[in-house]
């Protein structure tokens, strides 16, 4: 009677185990998830209008007078080289009193990043005006700020971290910009008469990148280059008397256009253009036979937001960086038959080396000298300095002092850093340590990131929408 | 046997009904006394994160007495740049500006992303899926403007009296804060002025 008792006690152990065992092998553990699938987010339901652009076709001219006397020239994005190095002297202050740096004139401009261009007492901004929902070409007196003309043309631009953010090209004559929306106007120094126009959206199929173009127009000699990444031109050469097209080099890879701009320089006797593009990298002949033909191309730098330039080292180095997580790669570009081969040579996360979100690093006197991004780890918007021989061993760094994503540039023996906030801090540039001199508040700032020029000791900055001329 | 089971139905009944009403009554009063106890050993305060000490590290998602976390993810919308690109919610370098799972930041894809218009997108948070992780706040910290951010959600939080994350916190982040205002959200204060009891 027991040992029944006990098989049927077992039994219904059993069969209650086998059937909980059936129960959980058919039940969905996940019958509750919700697959995230492409889609879901609505996106382009709303429908595109094609919007008729008609570049340069506005004028304003004001009753200023520039002053003369104004000799100095900060004539595109980078500077003379492309180096962010002041060349000519300026007679810079070597500290800072309570009153220094005196803030000369102050402007306000639409919501943006736009750097200025300044040549021979001019100061050139592509601006936006909201109101008027206008692309401007804004040219002031640098000695008080007094607007003397604008060229402008009607475009629809929405606020997306700000609306402009490039640096116009200038010399003797002309004036190239390239709008948000990837309008390029060429205008004449002097008077802002209209020379010619190119929509490289309508052209050559852009896509207008994330946050809207940053690319800084590129002159060289007679000649605007410029890279769409389009569906099929990578880079083009743009006549600047006549606007006519003179060369487009294929896009070869897919790629398309950053928020970079293209640094010309010698690679292995050469003289290149070389782009930073999203989705890859490619250098375009500069001269004599190779001019406009791909010299070499590679995707092995691919991200999907690149802001910095690239940096054109000795030896057929090129230093890149990026930020949104993309960090830093050595590549090293070596003649291979009857092209070159490229290939990396050490690839790193922003928190083991040299790595720049927005500004391109300085080589100076041999050494790279940039600010760490903020998923930089502890080293985050940091300063910091490394040699080209090894960019992931820190020479040294600000510690402490920590910046934000905003502009630096190397002016005689003084390098100016601004803070995203408004504050302007003035550092000897060193390859030992880090030597802070100065510092000064000038604003209270938001998204201070545009590049900055100097020129005649007069330095313009700017935040998201005033900007400033200081007497450095 | 009988007159037992008749005394017993006598005695149950009525002793039933008044031990009832006695432990009903006295339960009520320790309830009120212990609410009173507590309230008044907290001086009527709550848990809540400083999100400018915040530094991210995950220990919310991990240590809470509660699984998921009362610690979640909030989202200030007038700080948000409402970008196609959001850090705080693709993968650095995504295939694409989508919502498959396999660009999403989100362990728990607890963020919903929604289209507004050319260019922008609105992220909102589902907080029954949020883990606390700090995953997006991280991204929307480094590459954003800071709009998402963590607070102890004090519709999960069960206000121990010492918190396990509290305990844990590298940043010093937690404090006890009034019942009346209960979260930090950022906009409404800044760096530094965030007060408490702690």
């Amino acid at each position: 009677m027991g040992s029944i008792r006990r098989y049927i006690i077992v039994s219904l152990f059993a069969f209650a185990g086998l059937a909980s065992l059936v129960a959980w092998m058919a039940t969905d553990p996940t019958r509750d998830f919700t697959a995230s699938m492409p889609g879901a987010d609505n996106r382009g339901i709303e429908v595109a209008v094609e919007e008729n652009i008609v570049i340069g076709e506005f004028f304003a001219l004001f009753e200023n007078d520039v002053v003369g006397g104004y000799t100095g020239k900060w004539p595109r994005f980078r500077g003379v080289n492309y180096d962010n190095i002041v060349t000519e002297r300026q007679d810079i202050k070597d500290s800072w009193s309570d009153a220094d740096p005196e803030i000369r004139w102050t402007i306000e401009l639409g919501e943006g990043h736009a750097g200025a261009a300044i040549y021979e007492g001019r100061v050139y901004i592509l601006d936006y005006i909201e109101e008027s929902r206008e692309d401007a070409l804004r040219c002031f007196s640098l000695s008080d700020g007094e607007e003397l003309w604008r060229r402008s043309y009607g475009v629809h631009i929405k606020r997306n971290h700000g609306m402009s953010r490039t640096v116009p090209a200038v010399t003797e004559r002309y004036v190239v910009t390239i709008g948000p929306r990837c309008q390029v106007m060429c205008v004449d120094r002097i008077n802002g008469d209209f020379i010619w126009g190119l929509d490289m959206a309508k052209q050559y199929g852009v896509e207008v990148p994330q946050w809207y173009t940053a690319q800084c127009p590129l002159i060289d000699g007679d000649k605007a280059i410029l890279a769409p990444g389009g569906s099929s031109v990578a880079m083009i050469a743009v006549d600047l008397n006549t606007g006519e097209i003179l060369w487009e080099a294929p896009n070869n890879i897919e790629l398309s256009m950053s928020h970079s701009s293209i640094i010309p320089g010698i690679i292995h006797g050469k003289r290149m253009y070389v782009y930073s593009a999203d989705g890859g990298i490619v250098a375009v002949g500069a001269e004599g036979d190779d001019e406009g033909k791909i010299m070499w191309e590679s995707k092995v730098w691919n991200h999907s937001v690149v802001a910095p330039s690239p940096v054109i080292l000795d030896d057929g180095k090129i230093f890149l960086t990026a930020g949104y997580g993309a960090g830093s790669m050595m590549i090293q570009v070596t003649p291979d038959g009857d092209g070159y081969n490229v290939e990396s040579l050490v690839e790193y996360a922003p928190r083991e080396g040299l790595a720049c979100e927005q500004q391109t690093p300085i080589l100076w006197n041999g050494h790279l000298f940039g600010i760490i991004p903020k998923d930089g780890g502890a080293n985050r918007s940091q300063l910091v300095c490394v040699s080209p021989d090894n960019v992931q061993n820190l020479i040294w760094s600000s510690g402490t002092v920590r910046f934000g994503l905003g502009p630096y540039i190397i002016a005689e023996d003084k390098m100016y850093i601004l803070s995203d906030d408004g504050t302007l801090v003035m550092v000897r540039p060193d390859t030992k340590s880090y030597i802070e001199i100065g510092r000064k508040k000038l604003f209270d700032g938001t998204d201070a990131w545009a590049p900055l020029a100097i020129a005649d000791g007069l330095m313009l900055l700017r935040d998201s929408k005033t900007m400033l001329c200081v007497d450095i | 046997m009988s007159e037992k089971t008749e005394n017993s139905k006598n005695y149950g009944r009525r002793d039933f009904i008044e031990k009832g009403m006695r432990i009903t009554l006295g339960l009520g009063l320790a309830g009120v006394a212990g609410i009173t106890a507590l309230k008044g050993d907290k001086g009527g305060y709550v848990w809540q994160l400083d999100p400018f000490k915040c530094v991210r590290c995950g220990r919310c998602a991990d240590y809470c007495v509660l699984t998921p976390s009362a610690v979640k993810c909030y989202h200030v919308y007038d700080l948000c740049g409402y970008c196609d690109l959001c850090g705080g919610y693709l993968k650095p370098d995504a295939n694409d500006l989508g919502t498959a799972a396999e660009n999403q930041l989100c362990p728990t894809s607890a963020i919903r992303r929604r289209f507004i218009e050319d260019p922008y997108f609105e992220y909102d948070i589902d907080k029954e899926l949020c883990i606390g992780c700090g995953i997006c706040v991280e991204g929307c910290t480094s590459f954003g403007n800071g709009s998402l951010h963590l607070q102890v959600s004090h519709e999960y939080c069960v206000n121990c009296n010492e918190c396990a994350i509290a305990r844990v916190c590298p940043a010093d982040a937690f404090m006890r804060v009034p019942v009346s205002s209960p979260y930090l959200i950022k906009g409404d204060f800044t760096v530094g002025t965030a007060t408490g009891s702690e």
